[in-house]
This record gives C-alpha cells, sequence and structure tokens, in this order.
C-alpha cells in the first residue's frame, strides 16, 4: 500500500523535528554552568560561631536547612590553606576546633589570597554539608564556589 | 617570666613541627569520569580530610561527597542523586590503610619517595581493598602526598544508563594531591 505524500512528509518532518529538538536540549543541558555565587542572593546570613553551634546542636536538622543554599558566613579567619593551586580559608571555633572551610570560585581567588588569619570577613558559598570526621574528632563544614563578599577588618598577615 | 614563656613556645613549636601525626583539611581530590563522548562527568573536592602517622605509617582521608564541584548543575545533581553517590544518605568517602614500607621513608630529610599505599576505600558504604603506588615529599616538617588509581564503579553498586551509553565513564580516575603538616 502506497502511503500518500503527506503521510511521508509527516513521517520523516515528525522524527527529525524531535531530533532537533532533543539535540537542543541536550545542547542547553550540557552548555549550562553554575553562575557567579557573587551575583547570587544569599538565603541565610550567619555568624560563623552560630552556624557551628547549630551543627554541633542538631546536624542533621541543620544539613536539611541549609542542603543547597547560598549562605553568608561572617567570622574571623583562623588559617588561609593551600588546596593544590588553589587555597581555602577557615574560621574555626577554636573551643571545639569545629571548623567551617570555603573552597573559592576561580574569580575569586586573587581577592582571597588576600586574606590573613586574623582578619574579618564574610564569605558567600554554596553550602554543601556539615559532617563528623572521624580523623580529627570534629565537626567540619563545607562550601563550595564561595566569593569573598566583603572586607570587615584587616589585621591579619 | 618571659624567659619560661618563650621555652615552653619553643617546645611547642619544635612538638608541632615533628608532631607523629601530619593532617591537612585541604586535600585535593579529583574525580574523572569523562568520556570521548562527554566531557562533563568531573569534579573536584578541595575540602578533603588526610592523615599519616609517620611513625607507623597509617593513611586516612575522608571527604563530604557533597563538596564535588561540577562545572555543570545537573551532573552534579545527578552524582548526588539516589542512583549514584547518594550523598543524602552517604555522605563521605573514606579511605583508611598503610604506607607499605614506611620505614624507607626518611622524614627528617627532604626527599622524593614512591610507596605503595594498601587499605580499604569506603564509597556508599561499600568498602573494597585498594592498593596504589603514591609518591610522598618531604620538605622540612611539610609532607605532600599524591596518588592516582581508578575505582569500578560496579563495585559500589553504581549503575545506570549513561554509563551503558558510554557517557559516564565505567572506571573513573580519581586523582589525590595533600599538603600535610
Amino acid at each position: 500500500m502506497a502511503l500518500s505524500r503527506r503521510t511521508r512528509r509527516i513521517l520523516i518532518l515528525v522524527p527529525l523535528t524531535l531530533l532537533l529538538l532533543g539535540a537542543g536540549v541536550y545542547m542547553y543541558v550540557a552548555s549550562e554552568k553554575f553562575g557567579d555565587t557573587r551575583l547570587k542572593q544569599s538565603d541565610f546570613s550567619v555568624t560563623a560561631r552560630d552556624f557551628i553551634r547549630e551543627f554541633e546542636a542538631d546536624q542533621a536538622a541543620a544539613n536539611l536547612k541549609y542542603n543547597d543554599k547560598i549562605v553568608t558566613v561572617s567570622g574571623r579567619v583562623n588559617a588561609v590553606e593551600p588546596a593544590d593551586t588553589a587555597i581555602n580559608v577557615k574560621f574555626v571555633d577554636t573551643t571545639s576546633g569545629s571548623y567551617i572551610i570555603f573552597a573559592f570560585q576561580d574569580q575569586d581567588l586573587p581577592g582571597a589570597r588576600k586574606l590573613g588569619v586574623g582578619d574579618s570577613v564574610s564569605i558567600k558559598g554554596s553550602f554543601s554539608s556539615g559532617l563528623y570526621s572521624d580523623i580529627l574528632g570534629t565537626t567540619f563544614i563545607t562550601f563550595k564556589r564561595s566569593a569573598l563578599e566583603k572586607i570587615i577588618t584587616k589585621t591579619g598577615t | 617570666m618571659k624567659k619560661s614563656i618563650s621555652l615552653i613556645a619553643a617546645i611547642f613549636i619544635v612538638a608541632a613541627a615533628f608532631a607523629q601525626k601530619k593532617t591537612t583539611t585541604s586535600a585535593v581530590i579529583a574525580f574523572d569520569a569523562s568520556t570521548a563522548i562527554d566531557n562533563l562527568p568531573k569534579a573536584v573536592n578541595k575540602t578533603a580530610i588526610g592523615a599519616v602517622d609517620i611513625r607507623t605509617g597509617t593513611v586516612q582521608f575522608e571527604a563530604a561527597v557533597k563538596n564535588f564541584a561540577f562545572t555543570n548543575p545537573r551532573i552534579q545533581e545527578h552524582f548526588n542523586g539516589k542512583n549514584w553517590l547518594n550523598s543524602d544518605e552517604f555522605p563521605k568517602f573514606s579511605f583508611s590503610g598503610s604506607i607499605e614500607n614506611v620505614k624507607k621513608i626518611n622524614f627528617k630529610k627532604n626527599g622524593v619517595y614512591t610507596v605503595q599505599v594498601s587499605g580499604n576505600l569506603t564509597i556508599r558504604d561499600v568498602t573494597k581493598p585498594l592498593t596504589t603506588p603514591a609518591t610522598i615529599t618531604v620538605n622540612g616538617s611539610t609532607l605532600t602526598a599524591t596518588t592516582e588509581f581508578s575505582i569500578v564503579l560496579a563495585d559500589f553498586g553504581i549503575s545506570g544508563v549513561p554509563i551503558d551509553a558510554g557517557k559516564v565513564a565505567r572506571e573513573p580516575k580519581i586523582t589525590v594531591s595533600a599538603e600535610l603538616n
């Protein structure tokens, strides 16, 4: 049975359109990238001390609350550590040893490199998780793609 | 009084410099599951915790799964999802092992040593033995350790269409770099 010209056109055009649509969606998803954290609105603004205590008090609840959120944390820099070619900045609760550590987005590394121990700053980052370290015996809270939001006082070296 | 304080401070500094357990909270772990047809499944975690006991040779690492940063949001979501690492339920990777022939490393003299590290790697609550060559560089009181190895995703119960379709490597490459003090 011969197909009509119209049916033949539909049989060709529909799969072709679906293929193009699929390729378009794939290209869109594949080219998607995380935006600049600096330009994102913070979901929460906290002090390092209160933030650490929240995790020490109830880790599960705190992880749920901040899951995938952008959080701005203010505190005093206790350490600036090399992480291969990058650097990380830490706020440490000197009583418990628990700490918050920020890995920076590439464009914010030059600013972060200028920080020293003792500086009071606020850092905005993408919250990852707060967990108990079996190695250190303390809570560690991690952030990725962080941006240095503000240097409150520069006293560190 | 001043002398006593200086002496105590000096003792602490010397003790810290030659501490038997060297640690870091900024070890870098790179995960590369990219393939010839998909360059996206790769990520880096710059906040892994590591410890090396230079007396016994024990080595420990742990990393928060959610702190692996991908460039692509969708891939990061899949990586943490239930079918993959299921990071809500299994939030950490960990490794516990030891340096074979730790005695061959002179931790008091600067140098570069190639060693074998053997131990157990735990991902998604599944523990598998792992032996890998590692390079340890002694520079004063600082140790730099690097290693590279592959894992078989199926060994840890990770499978799925993207792996079968060749978009995610069946045996991703893991690279570890740590500066321990």
